[in-house]
């Protein structure tokens, strides 16, 4: 019997975010000196905008579907879409609550014939004083066929 | 190397072109760091022959990495990442090792102290060997609102 959500802690340190922030290219100094950031007025280093896609660390592909069980066929699955909705960006030190549902389900029929199914998981995030400081929703769509190109 | 631009709301107007920045040529090492850094680890990124046995001519971006260069971009052209309120990306193709990625935005609305953008990233360059893609393709749409001081 599937859950209806997952719920999960994404840490953020400062090690996490600076190798975030290389990997994506960036280079301002608010994700890499403490220093710099608070004279920004921010309490630490803060996190990326799509810092949040590293929860895939604490709940695996194969946890998420076989604990929320949307049965999808990861051979004929994309990432469609993400979207992120933000309060405040994470800071170095804080620890995040996660919880992940699947928020759509919907099958759409194709217009060169066949059908997509698209699924939505929604994760929201809080802080210690249980304030929401982001969501993200990732929707992937599962083709009927061979995706192809 | 590129810097946060200091934008005030009133410096803001729709049908404003914001200026495209340009990140890569995207390498297989940036690859590696993106899954080392974001936990994706899809093999679909890394390894040629799985790529190769899963329909794909060759290894090619995560799309959350692509995403990623674009968010740099808004955050760029708005003063800092703290100003993002949302942001949504469509991935309409894949990016592969050698492509440049080019970001543009465009300012669509202003409202209540709210900017919405319009988004695009495109790949440029000549794609895998024997695919025959375009020189440039869009790669993600997208759209964000970010909140600009007075």
């Amino acid at each position: 019997m599937a859950e209806t959500e997952i719920t999960f802690a994404l840490p953020v340190t400062r090690r996490a975010i600076a190798d975030f922030a290389v990997a994506v290219g960036e280079d301002n100094t608010i994700f890499f000196d403490a220093d710099e950031a608070r004279r920004q007025g921010f309490p630490d280093v803060v996190a990326p905008p799509t810092f949040s896609v590293r929860q895939i660390f604490e709940v695996p592909r194969e946890e998420r579907e076989e604990r929320l069980g949307a049965s999808l066929d990861y051979g004929r699955v994309l990432h469609g879409e993400q979207e992120f909705i933000y309060s405040r960006l994470p800071v170095a030190g804080e620890t995040l609550n996660g919880t992940m549902r699947i928020s759509k389900d919907f099958t759409k029929e194709g217009k060169r014939g066949g059908s997509m199914r698209f699924v939505t998981y929604e994760s929201v995030f809080t802080d210690a004083d249980g304030a929401e400081v982001l969501r993200a929703l990732y929707t992937l769509i599962e083709t009927s066929k061979d995706p192809g190109a | 190397m590129t810097a946060p631009t200091n934008r005030t709301l009133t410096s803001v107007v729709p049908g404003m072109d914001l200026d495209e920045v340009v990140y890569g040529p995207l390498t297989r090492d940036d690859f590696v760091r993106y899954a080392e850094a974001s936990g994706d680890d899809n093999p679909l990124h890394q390894d040629e022959e799985y790529a190769r046995n899963n329909g794909a001519p060759t290894v090619f971006a995560m799309g959350m990495l692509n995403a990623g260069y674009l968010a740099h971009a808004v955050s760029d052209w708005f003063g800092g990442p703290h100003r993002l309120r949302r942001y949504k990306v469509r991935f309409t193709t894949r990016v592969w090792a050698g492509d440049e990625l080019a970001c543009t935005g465009r300012v669509v609305v202003v409202e209540s102290g709210v900017v919405k953008v319009g988004l695009e990233a495109r790949r440029r360059g000549s794609g895998p060997d024997g695919l025959g893609l375009d020189e440039e393709e869009v790669a993600i749409v997208g759209e964000a609102e970010v909140v600009l001081p007075e």
